[in-house]
């Protein structure tokens, strides 16, 4: 089933471990996004599959072939770069078909497939002008064009949108995602931007210190982080130390404040130091009918972020961030009051570490 | 009020205008292109005044001499195979340091200098000491080739070696300096996994990337292949460095004429650098 398939992976430079027993299934023609802070391994794990770098153990299969010491040129991958890395002596028609004339493809079949490509990126007005003359997001959509044009069996993007500036960002995402659905190609793009990846991806994995913390959809990323670290690195959290007061129910202790949490703490003993986390959305003011985790709040501050309204709750000892949307008729309460707020058994998650 | 203003603004601009001319600057700017110039005019003005009823005499003598031909050809073919070999050896070199052994960087930075550290004369006698004995099978007697001074080929082999070593430092330099311009890691990378060879990749991704640093290191090795006098006299090539020497212990006004043109085929030749560089710094530039 699995088209792409990363066993074990573990790249060292020196003594440094880089990348560490790396496991990961990608199906064909599914997008996944490697996703984390700098200097996690992302790149370096995207360049075992590309073929620059070699695993110190571990094997990578495609399609059934192991080709974990296969020459780059010897794989059939396109590497997209953050520099765009277009050939400045080449138009753009001949950085497209570089890749078919390096294969000896017919000239007509590479003639064929240039203007397949350039029309794929819109750029039919610009197939005889230079890289040097194109803006960035246009170059990036060249060297795109360049990499799917000899067929890749996987296409590797390295932050492909960071050089570029946040409007173009956003719309070539979805541009690059819509070519990649029409195209069903498999893809693996890098990022550290969590927006990116939530919004592109079929699956993400995160990843810290080389470690792969969590593979999952966007969706279970998001709204079910295992870990605090990826808890905190997607989207925005409150996290808090807490203690297990019944395992059974379910119930834990924030500071003598108890909160039901629907995940349990089943595993955990009475008594238990854990973190539990909280994701600013799923807090609102209580009404009459919630009846689980009703607490006490002090408003500590009101921050106005256009769509959203922040505010800072105490709650015992430990600051909290409730965000609501914003809306004109929006009835904000007082700084130093207190207040009713809630929040469901569900958004009580019960952090790994 | 404010016409004053700016008047005063005005008289203030100017003021700083003449301070920030650089008029030391000029000055000694112009005294420099005097010393180039002045003993270039005299030399034009003396190669002219041979015949005044025949201004050019000397330029016609100079050209119907065959020998002149003869050298001037054999000079220029050196220089082109200079050249070549030299590209040959250079870019795969300076591309590889880049790309794998950052730090055998200065090592050959310094082996490049070697034509600046030793003179030509010890460098041609060098060649000569070790090259003019056979060459043998090590640890037998069996000689398989004659020494290399003792034949033409094997002379002219010996020669183009020797101006590979004094071209190197420029050539090294100016294509170390053409690969700094772009992103040779990156590139190589792009096209190895678009199926690229060595090959393919030095020949059509990294040459015409440092064209403007080639040319420019090439037109340096021909000036100085085609001047160079000590190692083609010591190994006894008729090239056009010898030939412009001897004709100057001889003759008086066809040395002047030969030399005034070579200055011009030399300007020349850095016109079309300049010429070459400026619109390369066109396409490079700017995103
Ligand atoms: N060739 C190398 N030699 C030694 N260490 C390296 C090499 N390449 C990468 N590293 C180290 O490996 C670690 C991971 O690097 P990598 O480039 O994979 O990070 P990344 O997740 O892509 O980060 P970023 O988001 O900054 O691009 C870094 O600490 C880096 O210093
Ligand atoms: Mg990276």
């Amino acid at each position: 089933m699995s088209y792409l398939s990363l066993a074990n992976i573990t790249k060292q430079f020196g003594d440094t471990v880089v990348v560490d027993n790396f496991n990961l299934e990608i199906g064909k023609g599914e997008f996944v996004s490697f996703l984390g802070p700098s200097g996690c391994g992302k790149t370096t794990t995207l360049r075992m599959v590309a073929g620059f770098e070699t695993p110190t153990s571990g094997k990578i299969l495609l399609d059934g072939a192991d080709i974990t010491d296969k020459a780059p040129n010897q794989r059939n991958v396109g590497m997209i770069f953050q520099s765009y890395a277009l050939f400045p002596n080449m138009t753009v028609a001949q950085n497209i078909g570089f890749g078919l004339k390096v294969r000896k493809e017919a000239d007509s079949v590479t003639k064929q497939r240039v203007s397949e490509m350039i029309s794929l990126i819109n750029l039919e007005a610009h197939a005889n002008k230079y890289p040097y003359q194109l803006s960035g997001g246009q170059q990036q959509r060249v060297s795109l064009a360049r990499a799917l044009a000899i067929r890749p069996q996987v296409l590797l993007l390295d932050e492909p949108l960071s050089a570029l500036d946040a409007k173009i960002r956003v719309s070539l995402r979805s541009e690059i995602r819509s070519i990649q659905k029409t195209l069903g190609i498999t893809a693996i793009f890098v990022t550290h931007d969590q927006e990116e990846a939530l919004s592109i991806s079929d699956r993400i994995v995160v990843m810290n210190a080389g470690e792969m913390e969590q593979v999952g959809t966007p969706f279970e990323i998001y709204n079910f982080p295992k870990t605090r670290f990826v808890a905190n690195f997607v989207g925005s959290l409150n996290t808090a130390d807490a203690e297990v007061v019944d395992p059974a129910k379910g119930l834990v202790s924030v500071d003598g404040v108890q909160f039901t949490s629907a995940e349990g703490t089943k595993q955990r003993n009475k008594g238990d130091k854990i973190k539990v986390a909280i994701r600013p959305e799923r807090f609102s003011f209580a009404t009459q009918q919630h009846k689980d985790n009703v607490v006490e709040a002090t408003i500590e501050n009101i921050t106005f972020l256009g769509s959203v309204v922040r505010i800072q709750i105490k709650i015992g000892n430990t600051s909290f961030n409730m965000d609501t949307f914003n809306n004109p008729f929006l009835e904000l309460p007082k700084i130093g009051s207190k207040q009713q707020v809630t929040c469901s058994k569900e958004a009580v998650l019960v952090l790994d570490e | 009020m404010a016409s004053s203003k700016d008047r005063k603004v005005a008289e203030m601009k100017f003021i700083n205008r003449l301070r920030k001319f650089p008029f030391f600057a000029w000055l000694w700017f112009l005294l420099g292109a005097l010393y180039f110039v002045l003993p270039l005019l005299a030399t034009f003005e003396f190669s002219l005044s041979w015949d005044p009823a025949v201004p050019f005499k000397a330029y016609q003598r100079a050209f119907e001499d065959v020998r002149f031909w003869r050298s001037f050809i054999a000079s220029n073919v050196f220089a082109i195979i200079t050249i070549i070999a030299c590209i040959i050896l250079v870019v795969p070199t300076a591309y590889w340091i880049r790309l794998r052994l950052p730090q055998a960087r200065r090592i050959v930075e310094f082996i490049t200098l070697m034509p600046f550290v030793v003179p030509a004369i010890i460098l041609v006698f060098g060649l000569i000491r070790v090259y003019s004995t056979p060459f043998t099978i090590p640890f037998t007697d069996i000689v398989f080739m004659k020494p290399l001074t003792q034949f033409k080929a094997g002379t002219n082999i010996l020669i183009v070696a020797g101006y590979m070593v004094l071209a190197m430092p420029y050539m090294y330099r100016s294509v170390d300096t053409g690969m700094r311009t772009v992103d040779i890691l990156t590139l190589t990378e792009a096209a190895q996994s678009l199926g690229a060879s060595w090959f393919v990749i030095i020949t059509r991704v990294i040459l015409p990337n440092i064209r403007s640093a080639l040319l420019s290191g090439a037109l340096l090795t021909f000036a100085i292949v085609v001047g160079e006098v000590i190692l083609a006299s010591f190994l006894g090539v008729n090239a056009f460095g010898p030939y412009l020497f001897l004709l100057g212990q001889h003759r008086a006004y066809e040395p002047a004429a030969l030399s005034f043109v070579s200055f011009l085929l030399t300007w020349i030749a850095m016109g079309m650098i300049q010429l070459v560089t400026g619109g390369q710094n066109q396409t490079a530039g700017g995103h």
